[in-house]
């Protein structure tokens, strides 16, 4: 690895507790290569986004190329390259959820936030200036009996309205 | 009037039953217990051979036959359990792992003694973060009480289980696709033979199940094969003689979404139809089905004289349509049947792996088609051509009339059926995804084409009565085609 990488790599380091975690991780397959996407979930949880520090360090943990590291980020979209809002807030728009209007829940979500919807190249598009909320429509979340829905990190939403979206931001 | 009756799931909505305890007061855990006592390994695989079960992931599988093509001298052999359910309109998955974890967890153990497997992983999608909770809390006390790990109960069976989390794409649940992901790469599907059964995860012989599927094989086992063969129709496979029997047998939860007043997961005995189905989930809020979706949005659409079409394997089939993964999808008469197209056709030009060249570029072509039609700039030619059809002889031939030409219909059909072609069933791409494309823009362009010529016509979205919008069942081509199997006696 040449130098300029391995000082990029230096300024990420798993905490202790996500060391641990990970140290578990790796027992659970026969190649190390293959609990990338759990490390990378965990890296991100820590981190906020994956950023270029990120993907040097979980290369060299994988004992993989980085190149490998960057291709399985760019193809899975729970994977962020630029930072994201405190509050990362999906909302699913697919079919069902789009034949119980989520539209309304998106436009109501737009106006409240004050910020357009992220696209997948440029998620600064859907973060408010304060950096608290992005804002991104998703696919299909597998919860079509109590659409719309909405993500707000990890928690799932059920039968919105605007009035309900409400409650829910006044809460965070 | 046909009424829920949870048989396979009956404990799934008591309190607390995500946790060991409470599963274990309601017989938690007997059925494997009994699998272990009573049966040999080859015995099990043999009643899920007789039993008929077909995989509830989609493809509709034998799952005995399945297990068959695992060689058995190849070891270690893994089992993929796929929990990563992202077919539109699909919440079962989701139900089971958050309500009974366990009742999964029991399935998994009863295949893994049955095929002689060690090593479980279920791939469960990213967004799932309760499902995974509760799994993950599940896992954890099962190993604490002795269900997994190394010498489970004394039996010398070691089982164990972990869950891998997905990252929120959609083709991670096509069974190569989902292997590839496993092994920490993207999920671009493999090109098939060699099948996962012979060569799957880290090049070694791997089961892929679906979480339906895994918790059938606890009361297969537990009540025996006889009592699970009496739910579910068995047809008569007319293509043989005397009639081969194939089996739609057990119940299936459907997961039923849309305008219908209680949308939710049904657990039903395989084989009713669609009109029934709408009945149990409270009727339809609206006045007039215009269009159901049987299986997931990649099934090709049902019109409303088409709604005695029986929900299973066989008879969706034969209906030139499919069952899927049992998400059913109504649409009423205020629905415009191309923006539920544009909605679905963004869905999979967002979702293209892009390994493929006809699906990378056919899929977003097909988006644009209908974006555009939907916006009101539909093509249509100024000339007319003569329209083909049953001539006064009475075959086929010039009508003698005209017909106006749309060119972005027929370009939207040429497009699809060179992702995949619908009438001889091929396609050009090394997964199904071609065909879960091209099933939706080509079913609901010929089925709604009214609909579809007045949006061009008009140049906006132009939502047409239901019986104007609807192909009359003499032209419809699915309509014409389809078979109505019979059951064995």
């Amino acid at each position: 690895m040449s130098e300029e990488l391995i000082q990029i790599q230096n300024t990420f380091r798993f905490t202790e507790e996500n060391q641990r975690e990970f140290d578990a991780l790796i027992g659970h397959y026969p190649v190390k290569e293959a609990a990338m996407l759990p490390t990378l979930h965990l890296a991100q949880k820590q981190a906020g986004y994956v950023s270029p520090a990120v993907m040097t360090y979980v290369a060299a943990l994988l004992e993989v190329p980085l190149m490998k590291v960057k291709d399985v980020v760019t193809f899975y979209p729970m994977f962020f390259e630029e930072p994201v809002g405190e509050y990362v807030i999906r909302v699913c728009h697919t079919l069902p959820c789009a034949l119980r209007d989520c539209k309304g829940v998106l436009a109501h979500l737009k106006a409240k936030l004050g910020t357009d919807v992220a696209s997948e190249t440029d998620l600064g598009k859907g973060t408010t200036p304060d950096g608290k909320f992005t804002l991104m429509k998703v696919e299909c979340l597998a919860s079509c009996d109590v659409a719309p829905v909405i993500m707000v990190n990890d928690d799932l939403y059920k039968n919105l309205t605007p009035e309900k979206v409400d409650e829910i931001l006044d809460n965070l | 009037m046909v009424e829920e009756k949870r048989i396979l799931y009956e404990h799934l909505d008591v309190p607390e039953i995500h946790t060991f305890d409470v599963f274990r007061q309601h017989d938690g855990y007997a059925c494997f217990e009994k699998a272990v006592a009573d049966y040999q390994p080859d015995d099990i695989a043999k009643m899920v051979m007789d039993s008929g079960l077909k995989g509830r992931g989609g493809a509709g599988f034998s799952t005995g036959l399945k297990w068959s093509f695992v060689p058995k001298d190849i070891k270690p052999c893994y089992l993929c359990c796929n929990a990563d359910e992202s077919e539109p309109g699909t919440f079962s998955n989701r139900y089971v792992l958050e309500k009974n974890p366990h009742l999964l967890i029991e399935g998994i153990l009863i295949c893994c003694y049955a095929m002689g497997i060690e090593t479980t992983y279920v791939y469960i999608r990213g967004e799932f973060t309760l499902g995974k909770k509760r799994l993950d809390a599940a896992i954890k006390a099962a190993y604490a009480n002795g269900y997994l790990g190394k010498n489970i109960r004394g039996t010398g069976l070691n089982v164990d289980i972990y869950t891998h989390p997905g990252a929120g794409a959609y083709i991670c649940g096509e069974e190569t696709g989902l292997i590839e992901s496993l092994e920490g790469k993207r999920g671009q599907p493999r090109n098939k033979p060699p099948f996962p059964a012979v060569e799957g995860v880290f090049r070694k012989p791997t089961v892929v199940q679906n979480v339906e599927t895994l918790c059938n094989l606890p009361f297969i086992v537990g009540n025996g094969v006889e009592w699970y063969t009496k739910m579910g129709p068995t047809y008569g496979d007319a293509r043989f003689d005397p009639p081969k029997p194939d089996p739609n047998t057990g119940t299936k939860l459907y997961c039923i979404s849309g305008d219908v007043n209680k949308p939710g997961v049904y657990e039903l005995e395989l084989g009713l139809t669609c009109a029934e189905l709408i009945e149990v989930a409270g009727g339809l809020r609206g006045e007039q089905v215009k269009a159901v979706i049987p299986g997931g949005s990649s099934a090709p659409i049902l019109t409303h004289y088409e709604l005695d079409t029986r929900l299973d394997f066989t008879s969706l089939t034969l209906a030139k349509s499919m069952l899927g993964s049992g998400g059913i999808i109504v649409m009423n008469e205020t629905r415009n049947i191309v923006d539920c197209l544009l909605n679905i056709m963004k869905f999979y030009a967002h979702e293209s792996c892009g390994q493929c060249t006809p699906c990378r570029w056919g899929t977003p072509w097909v988006r644009d088609i209908v974006q555009r039609i939907a916006d009101g700039n539909g093509r249509k030619s100024t000339i007319t051509r003569p329209k083909f059809g049953i001539a006064e002889n009475g075959r086929w031939g010039d009508t003698g009339e005209t017909e106006d030409i749309y060119e972005d219909l027929d370009l939207l059909e040429s497009v699809a059926n060179n992702i995949a072609n619908v009438d001889t069933m091929t396609w050009n791409t090394i997964c199904v995804f071609g065909i879960a494309v091209s099933w939706p823009a080509v079913s609901y362009m010929r089925k709604f084409r009214p609909e579809f010529e007045a949006t061009i016509r008009e140049g906006k979205l132009t939502t047409l009565s239901v019986e104007e919008a609807t192909v009359p069942p003499e032209e419809n081509y699915a309509y014409q085609q389809r078979i109505v199997p019979r059951e064995l006696e």
